[in-house]
């Protein structure tokens, strides 16, 4: 059943990957960078530039996204820092495609790259700020949420002072963003600031 | 990195060590496996565990999880004896090379059979097939630094580097593959709690040079802290901040933690992650902001926690730096999704509650790119001000231009180039610096000379002798109109230095000079700062080799390590392996990543690898009674426990033990499913690797020990 739809929706590269592939049939209504995740994932290792050319030479999907646009941007996941052709309709993420001319990742993609573009449309993401209350999470709004954390921010700040507070920063962000972890660190008036990094 | 990822295509032979890029950097196998078949370079693998790079890879070398130093030091003085070392670098570059001999002379083959398990012939066979394929490209991770003595390990892989001669080289370099997508962005701007942005320490100048870029009065800030002391002394780190709380080590500062964030940080990857739980139930406040809710999330039991949803980085954007020091700027893809905000919203909003937007904000009007240019002016240490925002989008919306072998922009707008204008780019016109310390370019072509930082004479307390550490007579980059080596600029603009000196002025004067802002000088053998000032090998701290503790002991208790007193003598029982008779080592798997909140969200991921697994050999799962696929139980002398699935295989040997760590949701055989808010728990929960990695940090870093602890295992 997968594999017939497979055949049907994505021509020339995806065959080659077809017989492997165990996944949700649903995955065969998915791009065809779905298949790379399972080839990548199955094989253990980079998609070869051979393989890659074929996929993206899958050219009778181009018509399928009326009026849309590509995006470049860079893969979130480990620090090879991989180029990613992002297809964007109406405001909505609707096709990940690989980026064959970057000069590192070459148009190849591990299992996790591949899938980027569920980073954004996973179920699991948090939908709106929330606090545990009685053992249960309450939905709150982002005012209520802000205003709370602030004022105990300020009230240990001022009964048990501002190296009371330790502040846990992220490798996974932009570096202006990693720039203003340290920044607020430094203006909150404590050096309790680390990162990943350090592990 | 020293060199890039693409550089590795130029290796003549490579030696990675703790690394396994099949798994953790996937996408970079296609330049080594070029360098392989293209040069018929071998691939070296250093490692406990026959890993797929080392199923790829032409020599495996085994060695027992902790020993990398004497394993190090084995090569280097393999090289030295046979007189394969590269005598004009060392005379010309190096400085200390004499006394680190002396100590390397102790690692014979012999004794570095008996202190890692490598037999001796294979010591020199691999010191042979480095000296005979140069250059190397020599590359660590996370194995080789987890350890009690990682400074000494990592150290000891750069020496190997200098005694080859394969510093400053296209195809050699020490090639450190950095593990998030910009841990290295983030390094260079130090969320680091010793050190302000760019590495310029705590010290009251560098306070003085962030406010001058801050545009805010360094009295402003001094009031911010409970007093000066405490802007100069390290914090905790993300180690051990929970000892801030739980105090089970006495901790140095006026009062334990009451708060933390979590932002953009999974907790499962703590080591003795059992006793995070204790300091979760212990905290008025937790703010988790995640795209994901993350093992916080479920951990604790308390009603002091927030999740605040920020939107992931396709719904954003700003500047990345990836392994090969390129910067690439993130273009924004969609708007947030659902009620997420942006990591910049959620900052600015927090600020402004807590009253110091005015002063945080004075200089950033458009975010993100204000932001780039205020970080830029002021990391000059390390190159960020030729990077604009411009600069860097253009290099994105060019990127088949340049050249697959080096990197270079040939022809069109970024002509002469090098792609994401590798750090340090010294200023709007500088291409680049691909390959650190490499003196056969100009500088201003993206050469440079190893930096000047120590002094340029320095007495050994070892030897007695006296060495200049300026670079030899005649080594210099081409056009430098000092023909050798030089100091670090200064005083060009009075007070100043290249690295103070705002106006830009002093670098613009060095590069008009051909010369380098910082100097030009040796790199060291011998650090003198440091308790180990040469790589020696130390047991670790729970050893499985109690014979060997009483000659390769470990260091005194270290006090206020970061705040928190640290124990290392006190800690090394050579009884310890009795009860905990296997040694207990971590890594990654190419399906998940990190601590997993993500990447166990992911369905398709999810399904590819849906179970957390203990990799066993088949000796110790037949001694314990246990087939694959079955349920054992594995303890930690500190009391975690985890309840995991056997995976037989010869990958590891019979004495160790391999968990991946980026598993989470479950708690010491308990699943936490039903805490997380309704919906959001991941696809996949497993035990979390780090609840039974050992006590143990390093010496001058205090990196966690995850690749080297022991542990028990029984059937479940």
């Amino acid at each position: 059943m997968a594999r017939r739809k497979l055949k049907k929706s994505s021509p020339s590269g995806v065959q080659q990957t077809g017989r492997r592939i165990t996944l949700n049939p649903k995955l065969a209504r998915r791009s065809f960078l779905k298949i790379s995740a399972a080839t990548a994932a199955l094989s253990g290792a980079a998609m070869t530039t051979k393989l890659t050319s074929r996929a993206n030479a899958a050219t009778a999907q181009k018509a399928q996204f009326a009026g849309s646009k590509k995006v470049r941007t860079i893969c979130t996941y480990c620090a090879v820092g991989c180029g990613i052709e992002a297809e964007v309709q109406n405001g909505v993420w609707v096709r990940q495609e690989i980026a064959q001319d970057h000069p590192v990742s070459r148009g190849a993609h591990c299992c996790k790259g591949a899938g980027a573009i569920d980073m954004v449309t996973s179920p699991k993401r948090l939908k709106n700020p929330m606090k545990r209350v009685n053992g249960k999470w309450t939905n709150i709004s982002w005012d209520q949420a802000m205003d709370e954390i602030s004022a105990k921010l300020l009230e240990i700040r001022e009964k048990d002072g501002p190296d009371a507070l330790h502040f846990n920063g992220s490798a996974k962000v932009s570096t202006e963003m990693a720039y203003l972890h340290r920044k607020f660190a430094a203006f909150w008036g404590s050096n309790n600031v680390d990162h990943q990094a350090r592990i | 990195m020293t060199n890039s990822l693409n550089d590795i295509r130029h290796a003549k032979s490579m030696i990675f060590i703790g690394s396994n890029p099949p798994e953790a950097h996937p996408i970079a196998m296609q330049h080594i496996l070029h360098a392989k078949e293209k040069n018929n370079a071998p691939i070296v693998v250093v490692d406990p565990r026959f890993t797929k790079l080392a199923a790829k890879g032409t020599d495996y070398v085994r060695v027992r999880p902790g020993t990398d130093a004497a394993y190090m030091m084995g090569l280097v003085n393999a090289v030295i004896t046979n007189g394969w070392e590269d005598k004009d670098f060392l005379s010309k570059r190096v400085a200390g090379f004499e006394e680190m001999k002396e100590v390397a002379a102790h690692y014979t083959p012999e004794v570095v059979e008996d202190i890692t398990g490598v037999p001796a012939a294979d010591v020199t066979r691999v010191a042979k097939l480095l000296a005979m394929n140069r250059p190397t490209s020599l590359t660590w991770c996370m194995g080789g630094t987890q350890h009690h003595i990682g400074s000494s390990i990592v150290r000891a892989f750069c020496i190997l580097q200098l005694v080859l001669g394969n510093m400053g080289k296209t195809g050699g370099g020490t090639n450190i593959f950095r593990g998030h997508d910009n841990v290295q962005g983030a390094t260079d701007m130090c969320i680091l709690s010793h050190s302000l942005p760019a590495y310029y320490g705590l010290s009251d100048g560098a306070w003085q040079h962030w406010c001058r870029v801050w545009d805010v009065d360094y009295d402003y800030i001094k009031s911010r802290f409970k007093e000066k002391e405490w802007m100069n002394k390290k914090g905790f780190t993300l180690s051990r901040w929970y000892e801030g709380v739980i105090q089970e080590d006495k901790i140095h500062q006026y009062t334990p933690l009451k708060a933390v964030f979590q932002w953009g940080c999974g907790p499962n990857s703590n080591s003795q992650y059992h006793k995070v739980k204790k300091a979760y139930d212990m905290l008025d406040l937790i703010v988790v902001v995640d795209p994901f809710p993350t093992m916080t999330a479920v951990l604790g039991e308390k009603d002091n926690i927030y999740l605040l949803p920020s939107s992931s980085q396709y719904e954003t954007s700003g500047s990345v730096t990836s392994t090969s020091r390129q910067i690439q700027w993130r273009h924004k893809v969609v708007d947030p999704v659902h009620d997420s905000r942006t990591d910049y919203d959620i900052m600015a909003d927090l600020v402004k509650r807590l009253g110091f937007a005015d002063e945080f904000y004075k200089n950033i009007k458009q975010v993100p790119e204000d932001i780039t240019r205020e970080l830029g002016r002021g990391s000059l240490t390390i190159g960020y001000n030729g990077q604009s925002p411009e600069r860097i989008k253009k290099h994105m919306e060019n990127w088949h231009m340049f050249d697959i072998d080096d990197l270079q922009a040939k022809g069109g707008p970024c002509d002469g180039e090098y792609y994401g204008m590798p750090w340090p780019c010294w200023s709007e016109d500088h291409p680049g610096t691909p390959i650190l310390y490499d003196i056969s370019k100009p500088v201003m072509e993206g050469g440079l000379p190893f930096r000047n930082r120590f002094g340029s004479v320095a007495t050994y307390v070892m030897s007695g002798r006296e060495e200049v550490q300026l670079a030899a007579k005649g080594v210099c980059n081409p056009g430098s109109e000092e023909p050798g080596g030089y100091e670090e600029f200064k005083d060009v603009v009075p007070g100043t230095n290249w690295k103070t000196d705002l106006s830009q002025k002093t670098i613009k004067e060095a590069l008009s000079k051909g010369m380098a802002p910082f100097g030009n000088a040796r790199a060291r053998c011998v650090v003198w700062t440091f308790p180990d000032q040469i790589p020696i090998h130390r047991e670790p701290l729970h050893s499985p080799r109690p014979d060997l503790i009483e000659k390769y002991p470990t260091y005194p208790d270290k006090e206020n390590h970061y705040r928190v007193d640290t124990r290392y003598e006190s800690e090394q029982d050579p009884e310890l392996v009795k009860e905990f008779p296997y040694v207990i080592t971590t890594g990654r798997m190419v399906e998940h990543m990190g601590a997993g909140a993500e990447t166990r969200s992911n369905k398709y991921l999810a399904e590819l690898q849906p179970d957390m697994y203990a990799e066993i050999h088949p000796r110790t799962a037949n001694n314990i009674g246990v087939r694959n696929g079955e349920m054992v139980w594995i303890e930690s002398p500190e009391g975690g426990k985890i309840k995991v699935m056997a995976k037989v295989t010869e990958r590891v040997d019979d004495k160790t033990i391999f968990l991946p760590f980026h598993y989470g949701g479950m708690f010491m055989g308990e699943s936490l499913s039903d805490k997380y808010p309704e919906g959001t728990e991941p696809y996949v929960v497993g035990e979390p690797g780090n609840i039974i990695t050992n006590y143990g940090y390093d010496i001058i870093t205090q990196i966690q020990t995850t690749k080297d602890g022991l542990c028990k295992i029984s059937r479940a």
